[in-house]
């Protein structure tokens, strides 16, 4: 195959990055740094999504994805480049007030109602769980696991390539049953720390399962968005089947429904209960044009993209499943900007709008983080075989049919 | 009777062969004739001129009347019939009309698919013509048969033996009625 061209993507990268940072001059420090991690959670989502499907294919000795999965196992070379990047957030807890994005740091931050956060019994009492000494062990060790599990499956799947020998998928067999539980534990920790933490007042069962509907979504998007980008540049003709782009979309299908049913789930619980403590949280997301950004949720994020996925026609076409991916990348998005920038009040305790310059700092951060992403993928892409030759379920992948 | 058949059935000996005959009646005009192999055939479907089956239509509407069922009832029952104040609730919010209507939805699509499935294959069917046939259960072991009917406007005796004798089909008889 011919080489990708990484340095673009990488340039596009920094861009973002250079241009996020512009945005400390304009919007300040916090605001960027919240918006910052909007992208890391998105493209976390999307590497963590890519991880736990290829653990997925692994345990049930799955054989129609197993071309897909050689293109995930390049995307979760990602994973020391997303830590780099989480690592400002980590560094800028520990200087000045601590509370740079997460205001629990800082046990003088005052919250609404005029009380310090070390008085407030909430805090008090989830305070084993929320201090600096952990979120930084936690966070380390949570991208270093990730890491650690993606180079075992990326070993033994490379060192197939070579020698054929069938121990190595015994040994992503191995990896995928402890590595399942291990990222789901960790990613709903990762996601209890990085994002629910930022209004740490409120309570929700269903939150690390919403941030795994996410990271679903999005490597299956993404994953779609690479097969057909491989077959448009001819390395993928006589590869990829209708029946692969069938079995992703219905996947897809799977994981939009998946979605509303755990957003809901959040939604309904809290909406009947109204308790204080948890009703808040949709409260401030009614507040202005947020309400918009809610009413999208439904139908942009769920409604729009199940009824174009039922279409068989539609999960086949090229042209249409590659907008649909797009799509589900842009709800993620949203969905992601949703429970992140809200955190973001004015002096009354209400959350600063959608449409502000704290979007376009969301939007730069992720285009930052990813383009660096997408470099570590394409640098990664060339260094194998295209598709993993010597697999025992290859035959059955280049064959698959309904 | 011998001058009214069912129809006529041919015999091929490979996968490769029925597949080809099959593109070849299709390409000749026929609708109401089949193949019988004793596995399934990759690419038949489309040798055939099959188009995909009409059941997800008949799913999306049984889907679709299912939730409707759900959200009009409970709106019924909690605003007009029998209206109760629970925690403080409106009478009719479709939030909590939500999880009945979408089991509905489940419950109808699933009833929809199964009903719609036998409608259109038309099971249960006790007997067919084509199990007269003596070599017949050759067709689920080595063997591939495509059998034309006689209720197709096409069919005509002699130039349907012809056709299938030049796709390359052996063994060509008439099936009783």
């Amino acid at each position: 195959m011919k080489k990708p061209d990484t340095t673009k993507a990488l340039w596009i990268g920094l861009a973002g990055i250079a241009l996020t940072a512009l945005g400390i001059r304009v919007s300040g420090a916090h605001v960027v740094a919240t918006a910052w991690l909007v992208g890391l959670g998105f493209w976390s989502a999307v590497a963590i999504g890519m991880l736990m499907m290829i653990l997925i294919h692994h345990i049930f000795d799955a054989s129609w994805s197993t071309v897909l999965r050689r293109q995930y196992e390049h995307g979760v070379a990602a994973f020391p480049w997303l830590l780099l990047m989480f690592l400002p957030l980590v560094a800028a807890s520990f200087v000045g007030s601590h509370d740079l994005v997460w205001p629990w740091m800082n046990p003088d931050h005052q919250i609404a109602g005029g009380h310090l956060v070390k008085e407030d019994l909430l805090y008090l009492k989830k305070r084993a769980f929320l201090n600096l000494p952990l979120f930084v062990f936690v966070t380390i060790g949570f991208f270093a696991l990730w890491i650690w599990i993606s180079a075992r499956l990326r070993k033994a799947s490379f060192s197939q390539d070579a020698d054929g020998d069938v121990k190595w998928t015994r040994m992503n067999g191995k990896t995928a049953g402890f590595g399942i539980p291990i990222v789901a534990v960790t990613l709903t920790a990762g996601a209890i720390y990085w994002f629910k933490s930022l209004e740490y007042h409120w309570f929700s069962t269903m939150y690390g399962v919403w941030y795994f509907a996410n990271c679903m979504r999005g490597a299956l998007a993404c994953g779609v968005l690479i097969m057909l980008w491989l077959y448009d540049r001819g390395d993928f003709r006589g590869i990829l089947k209708t029946d692969h782009l069938w079995a992703i979309g219905q996947l897809m299908l799977t994981f939009t429904v998946f979605w509303a049913y755990i957003s809901f789930s959040q939604y309904f619980l809290i909406w009947n209960a109204n308790v204080p403590e948890e009703t808040f949280w949709y409260n401030i997301r009614e507040y202005g044009d947020w309400w918009y950004v809610s009413l999208f949720l439904v139908f942009g994020n769920f409604l729009l993209p199940f009824l174009l996925l039922l279409s068989y026609r539609y999960k086949v076409s090229h042209a249409a499943i590659r907008r649909i991916a797009c799509l589900i990348l842009f709800v993620i998005f949203v969905d992601i900007t949703y429970n992140i920038l809200p955190a973001l009040q004015d002096a009354k305790g209400n959350p600063q709008p959608f449409l502000s310059m704290n979007l376009l700092w969301a939007a730069t951060s992720v285009v930052g983080v990813g383009g660096v992403c997408i470099a570590a993928y394409l640098r990664s892409l060339p260094t194998t075989k295209l598709i993993p030759i010597r697999d025992p379920r290859i035959g059955e992948c280049l064959s698959h049919h309904e | 009777m011998a001058d009214r058949p069912y129809g006529l059935i041919a015999t091929f000996a490979t996968p490769g062969a029925v597949l080809r005959a099959a593109a070849q009646v299709r390409d000749a005009g026929y609708k109401q004739w089949d193949c019988i192999t004793p596995f399934p055939v990759h690419g038949l479907d489309s040798a055939m001129g099959v188009g995909r089956s009409r059941v997800p239509r008949i799913s999306l509407v049984g889907g679709i009347t299912g939730f409707c069922t759900g959200m009009s009832m409970i709106w019924f029952m909690d605003r007009f019939d029998y209206p109760l104040t629970v925690g403080g609730k409106p009478f009719f919010s479709p939030l909590f009309a939500f999880p009945v209507s979408y089991e509905l939805t489940i419950l109808f699509t699933a009833f929809a698919t199964i009903g719609g499935m036998f409608v259109l294959n038309g099971l249960p069917m006790h007997h067919h013509p084509v199990l007269h046939y003596e070599h017949i259960r050759r067709g689920t072991d080595d063997l591939f048969f495509i059998v034309i009917e006689r209720a197709d406007p096409r069919f005509n005796l002699e130039t349907t033996r012809s056709l299938l004798a030049r796709a390359g089909g052996t063994d060509i008889a008439e099936l009783a009625p």
